[in-house]
């Protein structure tokens, strides 16, 4: 279950506004202090505008990290606690999440160039209370909840 | 700009995985990947349903859906709005769908547990780039087909014709169908199968590109991608073989605990690399002929452009193949003409050969070493023992024909291809024993090595 915080997973949101209609966005890094209680997701400023409104209308949000080389993946769901912009000092991690999800788009082929032109900074960071983890790997468990 | 959906097609050829939201009653999301956004038409699209799960219920619930899509080649990723319509469980999508989960199912031994249940689909309410998605943009290279490139094609088109068309035998057609396609498409591996009805698989008869011929493999209706292919007589092009494959073994890990069990996993024919491939069924009318693959290290090595080439083609040298079965005698020889070449001087020091026929597997092992089965092993078997009961080196396509223990069928017995894979495999196999013609429908059994034969 803590796999999901590793460095190197491709990381995808969704959240969804007042009328049931849903949307999606790349982050590019997630961490959590507190044995997954609470999540912190870094969100492009570039690329959220839609999740983020979203979040701020009803607050919920679901996070799959993904192992791109086995498809192992995680999904947490639960309800923001609060959205800002990342600090510099967050920076840092997001920038060291970037370089290690770079590396797994390698091992794929993705020339590095092009893999490092994804947008990432500056960041929106929504920390969310986690209210479900379920197991999300491609198969007949997929969709489990495991906490 | 309004973005249509056939403008980013690259989008959907599912290299790069999609994601795709929706929302519960309750207003709850929910996030997955799904390998692959099939583009249906310039308005909709279609998801793959291979498990009752979480996006599946909430669809039925809340049917609209939110997809991010990328494309491969510049990274640019595209949203689209999404409202789901209805699941189809049969007609042409859902078996186009379904082809590709069954061949990756087949090769990963997950036949009938990976299989697709459905394909959802959807309209797409808008579709837009996700502006900012990139600090800088990704050129793309021109993947369009220029008036030039078009010509070399057709041209090339006309001359795999005209050398179909020209072909004395069978051997020579296959060969000269692998030359053109590497000649003017830049296809470099390829493969030819040809269907034995006989024998209910596949075998293959000419390969190019390939550090080892594969001449003889074999492949089962409905194994693997080829077989898939065949069973199934549709053509197959897959983009992102690696990422599929993985796909399909994450979900095989996944299922081990289920009740039946898993067949072996098949080892793909060729490149043992390869990250696309391009399978055409020969067919004429329903009847199977075989099956003419392609693979490429390049995940965009194929597109719709050469499908459609590739099924006129095909056409032809099911045509081609089907006039070398009818002709039968009047062929057969000329194909053993092309067989004659000296041993190596080394070949000739070899003073002796263990052939061991077991009858159990019908097949012959050429010092334990595994050379040849069915009905081409009959005929080696044959041939070997009249050889050395009556010292008879002279035999003719006649005499195997209307020998019944060989199990040639009555019609269509493709007693040409037979000869072309013995020979084959003796040449890569045993080359001091040789299929030689000695004129029309006759050939000669010569041997550079003294023989023990073994029947078990």
């Amino acid at each position: 279950m803590h796999r999901c915080l590793d460095p190197g997973l491709s990381i995808i949101v969704g959240a969804v506004d007042e009328h049931g209609r849903p949307s999606t966005c790349r982050a590019i890094a997630i961490d959590s202090g507190d044995d997954l209680e609470t999540l912190k997701v870094f969100l492009p400023v570039a690329t959220s505008h839609e999740t983020i409104k979203n979040v701020a209308t009803t607050k919920r949000l679901a996070v799959v990290a993904t192992y791109p080389f086995d498809n192992s993946a995680t999904q947490l769901k639960g309800q923001a606690i609060e959205a800002r912009l990342a600090s510099e000092q967050e920076g840092v991690f997001v920038r060291e999440r970037l370089e290690a999800f770079i590396g797994s788009l390698r091992g794929f082929g993705v020339p590095g160039r092009i893999a490092g032109s994804l947008a990432h900074w500056p960041a929106f960071a929504v920390t969310i209370r986690v209210e479900q983890i379920f197991e999300q790997t491609p198969g007949p468990n997929a969709g489990r909840r495991i906490r | 700009m309004k973005i249509r959906l056939s403008d980013i097609k690259r989008a959907f050829q599912g290299i790069v995985p999609s994601s795709v939201a929706t929302a519960d009653s309750d207003g709850v999301p929910n996030i997955t990947f799904v390998s692959q956004v099939y583009f249906v038409d310039d308005r909709h699209v279609a998801l793959s349903c291979q498990f009752f799960n979480k996006t599946r219920r909430n669809l039925d619930k809340n049917p609209l859906a939110a997809a991010e899509v990328i494309d491969p080649l510049t990274l640019q990723a595209y949203r689209l709005r999404l409202k789901f319509l209805r699941s189809e469980k049969s007609g042409p999508l859902f078996d186009t769908m379904s082809l590709r989960i069954d061949a990756i199912a087949s090769h990963t031994g997950m036949t009938g547990i990976f299989r697709l249940i459905a394909a959802d689909v959807f309209e797409v309410e808008s579709v837009e780039i996700v502006e900012g998605f990139l600090t800088a943009p990704v050129d793309a290279p021109c993947e369009d087909v220029s008036i030039e490139g078009a010509r070399t094609e057709m041209r090339g088109l006309q001359l795999v014709s005209e050398r179909i068309n020209r072909a004395s035998d069978l051997e020579w057609l296959l060969a000269s169908v692998l030359e053109s396609l590497e000649e003017f498409f830049n296809f470099s591996h390829t493969s030819i199968l040809l269907w034995d009805e006989a024998n209910r698989r596949l075998t293959t008869m000419a390969s190019r590109g390939y550090g080892k011929s594969g001449i003889g493999a074999e492949v089962a209706l409905g194994e693997g991608l080829i077989g898939t292919v065949a069973r199934e007589k549709r053509l197959l092009r897959l983009s992102s073989l690696e990422a599929d494959l993985r796909y399909g073994r994450t979900i095989r890990r996944e299922a081990t605990g289920a009740a039946r069990a898993l067949a072996e996993e098949i080892p793909l024919p060729g490149l043992p690399d390869a990250q696309s491939v391009l399978a055409i069924p020969l067919t004429l009318g329903d009847r199977l002929v075989g099956v003419i693959a392609a693979e490429d290290r390049d995940p965009m090595r194929f597109s719709e452009w050469h499908e459609a080439y590739l099924e006129i083609i095909a056409n032809q040298i099911a045509l081609g193949i089907d006039r070398m079965i009818e002709r039968g005698d009047e062929a057969g020889e000329d194909a053993v003409v092309a067989a004659a070449a000296e041993p190596s001087a080394a070949v000739r020091c070899r003073a002796k050969r263990r052939l061991t026929y077991y009858r159990h597997d019908d097949a012959i092992f050429v010092d334990d070493e595994y050379l040849i089965r069915n009905i081409p092993a009959r005929i080696l078997w044959k041939l070997l023992g009249e050889s050395q009961r009556t010292g008879r080196t002279e035999f003719s396509n006649r005499e195997m024909r209307v020998d019944s223990s060989l199990g040639l069928p009555p019609v269509k017995d493709n007693l040409e291809s037979r000869l072309i894979l013995l020979r084959h495999r003796l040449q890569e196999k045993c080359p001091d024993l040789q299929l030689v013609s000695t004129g029309r429908g006759r050939f000669a059994l010569k041997a550079e090595a003294s023989l023990e034969l073994v029947e078990r």
